[in-house]
């Protein structure tokens, strides 16, 4: 039991670092990525190409997530910039027919060249024990990572000007440009933050799991799921969905079967906007 | 030679989407005066404040503000030259509090006002300090949104239809929060349903009519000719 709970906040915090990327994205840029799971497999597959040169782990690692900063910046100046001329429902419509195009590109190139890929890093991995059960030393090092990454995206957005100006932009974006905020400049900032924290996922999935270049889409969908369960506009909503919904969906999982687990998932979203369609941690109004 | 004026407005045209709503609209506002714009829903008064604002679709003609021209700059660079806006939605962060509003936003200007004079002038915010944006009465979301507005340092302040769905007794208190600024020396743009109470806040008045000036003069001589206010106005 508790080491199913285990498992499952592990995956849920790597759940959470897909999620906040798109809810910052959507936050910030008004559009809903659907390629935003191969961000992270991109990720995983460089940090792997790298270590095949000969890499050390780590800086393998760090190089990954800085080729998913990379590709989330390219992304946003250049395929992006249509979908970034309309406001409201015009952009959110355009942006997801271009990030699903991008995401089909991705996923294609990536199965045409590794299609027998999977990143692992071969590391030895003792147990530990935690609370009487045994775990694997990467899935808490993974976990480790995630929760750092989150205490860094946290302190960046309260004590940070930039940070200030992107939480108002998020808030309300008409105010927050009529206090002299310039919405673009900051997007282009958290489109490619949002990419490494989809990086850091990757990566870290190869840690305590492997990474295929087939699982973008499995990414974006669970990403998706807990984006709208922690509420589309809530950072702090996100990091408590991913970890919820990672717990469900190990107890799913184990009991029922990995397709019931995905319908229960869906079940859950499907609750959370008619009963709470701010999100999970939305203030009542 | 008398000083330019600080906003100056020259035949300025603005769309929505293909619908064409300011046809050629013209006005100044000097330095230190408090102006308003009147004319029935839909004659164009909020649509000038958003062009001025660079906050519509597509707009043509020339704003000239400080010597500077702003027709082609978007609203946040505009914003960030010295135009304040208050919206009529008061674009106010729902789900923060008082307090957070008007702290959140990074100062970009400098000579703003200190969240301190924000409270002298607004007691009742210093009260509601810890209350979530949504819960404010109407007034109290005006007086934050103004409150958020003069920490930013403008040289003008635009207020769209300030008194809507306020209560009388919130109306009155507003009026006066605004009279206040006046004599501070603020430059204050107003649009307004209420004519009489604009035009006894202002100095001068422009007077909308299908998104052109149909008339305008100092606001003391609007006040006391029931016929224009009878035939422009939609008031006896």
């Amino acid at each position: 039991m508790t080491a199913i709970l285990f498992d499952g906040i592990v995956q849920g915090l790597q759940l959470s670092l897909l999620a906040v990327g798109i809810t910052l994205i959507y936050g910030l840029g008004g559009v809903l990525n659907l390629a935003h799971g191969q961000f992270a497999v991109a990720g995983g597959v460089a940090a792997a190409l790298l270590l095949q040169l000969g890499i050390s782990p780590v800086l393998a690692s760090l190089g990954g997530i800085a080729s998913a900063g990379v590709l989330g910046l390219i992304v946003d100046r250049t395929l992006m910039l249509p979908a970034y001329r309309y406001r409201g429902e015009e952009r959110l419509l355009l942006g997801l027919i271009l990030t699903l195009g991008f995401s089909f590109i991705v996923d294609g190139t990536l199965n045409w060249k590794f299609p027998e890929f999977s990143l692992t890093f071969r590391l030895p991995v003792p147990l530990m024990d935690v609370a009487g059960i045994p775990m694997r030393t990467a899935s808490l090092a993974a976990s480790l990572i995630a929760v750092l990454t989150f205490a860094g995206l946290f302190a960046f957005l309260r004590l940070t000007l930039l940070g200030k100006s992107i939480r108002s932009i998020i808030e309300n974006e008409v105010g927050a440009e009529l206090c002299g905020i310039d919405p673009s400049r900051t997007r282009t900032l958290i489109v490619c933050l949002a990419a490494m924290m989809a990086g850091v996922a990757g990566v870290t999935q190869g840690l305590f799991s492997s990474l295929g270049t087939e699982m973008g889409p499995e990414f974006t969908i669970l990403g998706l799921l807990v984006a709208v369960v922690g509420g589309v506009r809530s950072i702090n909503g996100t990091l408590a969905a991913g970890i919820l919904l990672g717990i469900v969906n190990a107890f799913a999982s184990h009991y029922v079967g990995a397709y019931v687990a995905y319908i229960i998932l869906l079940s859950f979203a499907m609750a959370t906007i008619l009963v709470r369609p701010a999100g999970l941690l939305a203030r009542f109004t | 030679m008398p000083e330019a004026p600080l906003l100056s407005v020259s035949a300025l045209n603005a769309w929505y989407g293909e619908s064409h709503i300011l046809h050629g609209v013209s006005f100044e506002v000097p330095r230190g005066e408090v102006v308003t714009l009147l004319g029935r829903n839909g004659a164009g008064k909020t649509t000038t404040l958003k062009s001025v604002m660079g906050m519509v679709g597509r707009r043509e003609g020339s704003v000239r503000f400080g010597g500077k021209e702003l027709v082609a700059l978007p609203s946040n660079r505009i914003a960030r030259l010295g135009l304040a806006f208050c919206p009529e939605e008061r674009g106010i962060f729902a789900s923060l509090n008082v307090h957070e509003n008007l702290l959140l936003p990074p100062v970009v200007r400098a000579g703003g006002l200190p969240v301190g004079q924000v409270f002298d002038l607004f007691p009742n915010l210093k009260e509601r300090l810890s209350s979530q944006g949504t819960k404010l009465s109407g007034g109290e979301q005006q007086m934050l949104a103004i409150g958020r507005a003069l920490m930013g340092g403008p040289k003008v302040l635009m207020l769209d239809e300030p008194s809507t769905g306020l209560a009388p007794k919130a109306v009155a208190e507003l009026y006066r929060n605004l009279s206040t600024l006046k004599s501070g020396g603020l430059t204050i743009i107003v649009t307004e349903q209420q004519v009489a109470l604009a035009l006894s806040l202002t100095d001068r008045a422009y007077v909308l009519e299908q998104g052109a000036i149909r008339l305008s003069g100092r606001s003391a001589e609007l006040l006391g000719d029931p016929a224009i206010k009878k035939a422009y106005l939609g008031v006896a």
